[in-house]
């Protein structure tokens, strides 16, 4: 081998065998064309390597930077003084980064406040892959978060500061182009962690969030402590020099980790029918005391939930009915909406759902067309609200046998406008008001046991209290079915009969 | 004599259409029939009276004499703690001939016929105590004043009595009430309460048969 062709130490990467690869060569050329000593300025007050790229380049700051080691990044940005380096008693293991507090230098504290560290950007993405899968989610793409102490900020202002003060006059100082500390992360890792997770990167609907945390108080790093910032102002006033290399302290702990993952919620639709008078819609809690024996979004909520794996759910329906009136007929469209669910169940899966809910041994709820659906959701569910028609059947008793006038004067009746104030038994919680409605048609089918009673069929807008209709509710609707007999009404039971929406 | 494929295709699909359809029609008449069995099915007693929906839904409380003699009154309680106020059946103004003719609610120092209560939080409305005059019925020989009876904001009173006095007479304890009141704290309740009777003790207060 002769001697040009063996790279002398000042000059080349310096592998050992002697091959370089591209990107190494581009790191290690933009290295040597630092201000050499804006750069042993900062390494010297506690600034790690990557962090002197940052803030002293004019060369974008880029991936080619994540494959290099800090030690390796760190001898190429010494200038050739390799015996002072040697020298330098601090190993720069050891220290944190006083202006990254240790992200960019793939070191933190984990749960267990022991340091980790990684050399390079691919061993930093295996680590975090390491605690994104102990989540436990199913994904296929990712969007990355990262968030570090506004301390970081600080720092960097800090040490922009003392450069500028000391390097201005050289012009080169450029506070404007510098890649946050964020910014730069994702930068070096985001590559590598989408081949680790075998995952794509978008704005997904799956997060994966790396917060970091200040390891405690002590480790502010270059940031000023309030008298430092009060004597520097005053020190700006009178004219004098700013920021020394004593304002600096140096930094021990590097900053915790957490990694969190989160997925945006999902959603389930369906129908659901109710066939007992005593389950509530939604979980009915009375001074610590379950009102109805269970509820609609309990027993259908509660099924799913364990089948997606997620943190919570939700139950939206169409509308509502009372505790003690079944949802029979075409059922009533509802929604389940899973927040963070590690995995979305099949088809199959759903469907054994809804035979295990239909098959129970109890029959208080019944469900149908169990499916998942995407961002629609919320266009089928207003379908269902207050354009549209809903359907009853009421046993009604009247004070005086029912007659075959009767039966004609009602079923006379087409879109009959009624006036209901609001109820006595919601007047409590909701605003005093009178409600006009329409009851579309009526239809009444004779009771074999006796003449007093009668079943009605009705269809009426959305928003009509039946109950009070057939009772008159002290006068307050008008008209009601008694004013409409001439006699006393009262209502015993209802049934909802059909819920019509757009698509059926 | 030789079928022709294509026609032969149409008219069996024809005929496959058409028992689709008869299937969806038996599908939908089981439906419907699945629907009526259930709705048939849960129908239990049908008693001759069934109770009303005012005895179903509401406590009954009467005070007797409050502040003058002869002067009852009810006060049905809901569940969700509104109190209808109203003339109970031995009030003496039902024992005048002919009966309440008329009915005034400018009473005290505003007329609680034009409350305007809005919203959800009841705004503006009146604040009474049980002695705070609620309205004057007027008979053909006297006029008597009605009281509140419980302490709370007066939510509604029942304007209809104003063109149709004789509601008073005929059902004074349905179309016939006078007032929607809701008493503001649970404490206030419990102290009314102990001024009022049950239906039972008033049915043997007075010897009335109801």
């Amino acid at each position: 081998m002769s001697d040009e062709a063996k790279p002398s130490p000042g000059d080349s990467p310096g592998l050992s065998n002697g091959l370089v690869s591209d990107s190494d060569r581009r790191v290690y050329q933009a290295a040597r064309s630092l201000h050499p000593s804006a750069v042993k300025d900062l390494l010297s007050l506690g600034v790690c390597e990557r962090c002197v790229f940052r803030l002293v380049s004019v060369e974008p700051f880029d991936f080619d930077l994540s494959s290099v080691s800090a030690s390796t990044l760190r001898r190429w940005l010494d200038s050739g003084d390799d015996e002072e380096a040697a020298a330098s008693s601090e190993p720069s293991c050891s220290r944190v980064c006083i202006v990254c507090l240790g992200v960019l230098q793939f070191v933190f504290s984990d749960a267990r406040q022991t340091m980790v560290r990684s050399d390079c950007g691919s061993d930093y993405a295996a680590r975090i892959t390491d605690l994104v899968k102990q989540e436990g989610h199913e994904f296929d793409s990712f969007g990355l978060e990262v968030s570090v102490p506004s301390t970081v900020m600080e720092n960097e202002s800090s040490v922009l500061l003392y450069l500028k003060g000391k390097y201005n006059s050289e012009g080169w100082v450029q506070s404007e182009k510098i890649i946050s500390v964020k910014d730069a992360l994702k930068v070096l890792v985001l590559e590598s962690l989408k081949a680790s997770l075998g995952a794509k990167s978008d704005s997904s609907s799956f997060h994966i969030r790396l917060t970091y945390s200040k390891a405690s108080d002590g480790a502010q790093g270059a940031s000023e402590t309030t008298h430092e910032r009060k004597k520097r102002k005053t020190d700006e006033e009178n004219g004098s020099t700013c920021m020394s290399e004593n304002s600096f302290q140096k930094v021990y702990e590097p900053c915790s980790l957490s990694v969190h993952c989160n997925k945006m919620p999902i959603f389930f639709s369906g129908r659901y029918f109710k066939y007992s008078r005593n389950v509530s819609q939604t979980r009915w809690i009375i001074d610590d005391e379950r009102m109805g024996e269970a509820s609609v979004e309990e027993l259908i909520g509660g099924n799913i939930l364990p089948a997606c794996l997620g943190d919570s759910y939700k139950f939206h329906a169409a509308g509502r009915e009372d505790i003690d009136v079944r949802m029979l007929g075409s059922g009533r469209p509802f929604l389940i909406e899973v927040q963070n669910a590690r995995k979305c169940p099949s088809q199959q899966s759903l469907t054994e759902i809804e035979e295990k809910i239909n098959n129970s041994e109890k029959k208080l709820v019944g469900v149908k067309d169990l499916k998942f659906i995407g961002s629609q959701c919320w266009a089928m569910m207003r379908e269902g609200e207050a354009e549209k028609q809903k359907q009853y059947a009421a046993l009604v008793w009247m004070a005086r046998p029912l007659e075959e006038k009767d039966i004609d004067s009602i079923s006379s009746l087409k879109e009959l406008k009624i006036l209901q104030k609001t109820p006595v038994r919601v007047l409590h919680r909701r605003s005093p008001l009178e409600r006009e409605r329409t009851i579309h048609w009526m239809k009444v089918e004779k009771m074999k046991g006796s003449s007093n009673y009668f079943l009605l069929h009705l269809c009426t807008q959305a928003g009509t209290y039946i109950k009070e209709f057939v009772h008159g509710d002290l006068g307050r609707t008008s008209p009601s079915m008694g004013s409409i007999l001439g006699c006393r009404a009262e209502i015993i039971q209802l049934d909802v009969t059909d819920v019509k929406m757009g698509d059926s | 004599m030789a079928k022709n494929p294509e026609t032969d295709d149409t008219m069996e699909t024809t005929k496959q259409n058409q028992s689709e359809e008869e299937v969806e029609h038996s599908d939908e008449q089981k439906q419907e029939d699945e629907l009526r069995s259930l709705l048939l099915s849960d129908i239990g007693d049908l008693p001759l009276s069934p109770p009303s929906a005012t005895q179903v839904n509401f406590v009954s409380y009467f005070i007797t004499d409050f502040t003058k003699p002869g002067h009852d009154q009810y006060i049905y309680r809901h569940a969700n703690g509104l109190c209808v106020i109203g003339l109970a059946p031995t009030h003496i103004a039902f024992k005048d001939e002919g009966g309440i003719t008329n009915i005034d609610f400018n009473v005290g120092k505003s007329d609680r016929s034009v409350l305007k209560v809005s919203g959800k939080r009841k705004k503006n409305a009146m604040r009474s105590e049980s002695n705070t005059a609620l309205c004057k019925v007027s008979t053909a020989k006297d006029s008597y004043i009605v009281r509140c009876c419980v302490k709370g904001s007066l939510l509604e009173v029942n304007e209809r009595l104003i063109k149709q006095p004789q509601l008073l007479n005929s059902s004074a304890d349905r179309e016939g009430y006078i007032a929607i009141i809701m008493p503001t704290r649970p404490a206030d309740w419990t102290k009314n309460k102990e001024s009022l009777i049950t239906l039972e003790e008033y049915k043997a207060k007075k010897e009335v048969s109801l």
